[in-house]
């Protein structure tokens, strides 16, 4: 693990065990309604400032916390082409599938490439520690399938290239 | 099967089993088999009017008005409908051949790229490889003047082939590899995607297996020796 890849995880897995302190809300607004309020942001007071951790340009974490749920974004690092593609692949295939990945929002916020969304339901069906342990989890992982995807694709690439050279 | 190969395996096995079958003088037995090739190329043996001494080939191409309309002159001057382009251009010691392709998907375009790349550089190894170039959303220099199309998906392959290439004893080999090269670049994009996406698979069941561990196991009743369980009241 790279010298800043260490603190930047430390700092979110920090932030997520503080922020993921959720707990049941009835809306404020509709009676017997219950809503995630960092979606919804139907009053002010519910709401607590929302938190970037970024490592550089790229690759950022935008940490919203609610009285009643949190949402997590997670922008991922593209370096060229290639990776933009991988990751865009990647992120959508999973999204396809949010609905078993409980906590998976189908759609990312704006500026990010993923976003979750943990409400008190699901807190209160998971541990917590194993949720946040998962978030940094994939952190790791989506970085480093991505750069090996990448090297198979160059693999390929050059070994077909000569197979095909060789023939002259 | 990293080449491709340039006849088609099963009407090839198709046709020698039947060609040796006559020459052993068996009883000809009817045949009726289609077979569906890259790029939606539909091959079709039959027997006609169910002469079964008689083997009809039959190929179906997507492009084939295209050919009839400039008429397949040349061996490799060929034209490949819509996506597929060759222009040469021959000089005394040289031959250019210069592809068109089009790209479908923008994913492809960047993949294509990759791939094109590595065809520039892995020439350095191989001394006897023709010049292989690349050129993107631009038609090359050779062909300024003509009507070759730009656009965003569109790519160029030009290849120099000197007259080590061209001689009467490789032209064949060299020409079958230029015409495969298009399918070959095709073939291989595709099957990058395919294993990008099986990894994709892979690892989106690893992540959920990762969250599921979040759940509390379920706890399971525990049982005594003898089989007597206890209640929690």
């Amino acid at each position: 693990m790279s010298a800043t890849l260490k603190p930047y995880l430390n700092a979110i897995k920090h932030t997520l065990t503080a922020a993921i302190c959720v707990q049941n809300f009835n809306s404020q607004v509709v009676e017997r309604h219950n809503k995630p309020e960092v979606e919804v942001k139907s009053s002010k007071e519910l709401l607590l400032t929302p938190v970037v951790i970024s490592r550089n340009e790229k690759e950022k974490v935008l940490i919203e916390g609610s009285v009643n749920s949190l949402r997590i974004s997670i922008g991922i690092k593209q370096a060229d082409d290639i990776e933009k593609i991988l990751c865009h692949k990647f992120t959508r295939f999973m999204m396809q599938r949010a609905e078993n990945f409980v906590i998976l929002r189908r759609k990312p916020v704006e500026g990010y490439d993923i976003s979750f969304l943990v409400t008190n339901v699901h807190t209160e069906e998971m541990f917590k520690h194993k949720l946040v342990d998962f978030i940094i989890h994939f952190m790791e992982e989506i970085d480093k399938e991505i750069s090996e995807m990448k090297i198979a694709l160059n693999s390929r690439a050059r070994l077909s290239a000569e197979e095909f050279l060789k023939r002259f | 099967m990293i080449l491709l190969e340039f006849h088609n395996r099963i009407v090839e096995e198709t046709l020698t089993l039947r060609f040796r079958n006559a020459k052993e003088g068996n009883k000809p037995e009817s045949i009726d088999v289609t077979v569906a090739d890259f790029d939606g190329v539909l091959y079709h043996l039959s027997n006609p009017e169910n002469d079964k001494t008689k083997i009809i080939v039959s190929i179906s191409l997507k492009f084939y008005k295209d050919l009839e309309e400039h008429g397949a002159e040349d061996l490799i001057k060929r034209e490949y409908g819509d996506f597929m382009t060759t222009a040469e251009d021959a000089q005394k010691d040289r031959v250019t051949v210069i592809f068109s392709t089009v790209f479908k998907d923008d994913d492809d375009i960047v993949i294509g790229k990759l791939f094109m790349q590595e065809f520039k550089e892995g020439r350095r190894n191989y001394q006897q490889a023709p010049q292989v170039l690349f050129s993107h959303k631009e038609p090359p220099m050779e062909l300024k003047g003509t009507d070759a199309r730009g656009g965003d998906n569109v790519g160029y392959i030009t290849f120099v082939l000197f007259p080590r290439h061209t001689g009467a004893a490789v032209r064949d080999n060299t020409i079958n590899l230029i015409h495969t090269l298009r399918d070959y670049l095709h073939y291989h994009i595709k099957c990058s995607k395919a294993y990008i996406h099986s990894r994709m698979r892979a690892k989106t069941s690893d992540f959920l297996k990762v969250l599921n561990r979040a759940r509390p196991d379920q706890q399971k009743e525990k049982k005594t020796i003898t089989g007597k369980t206890f209640k929690m009241n």
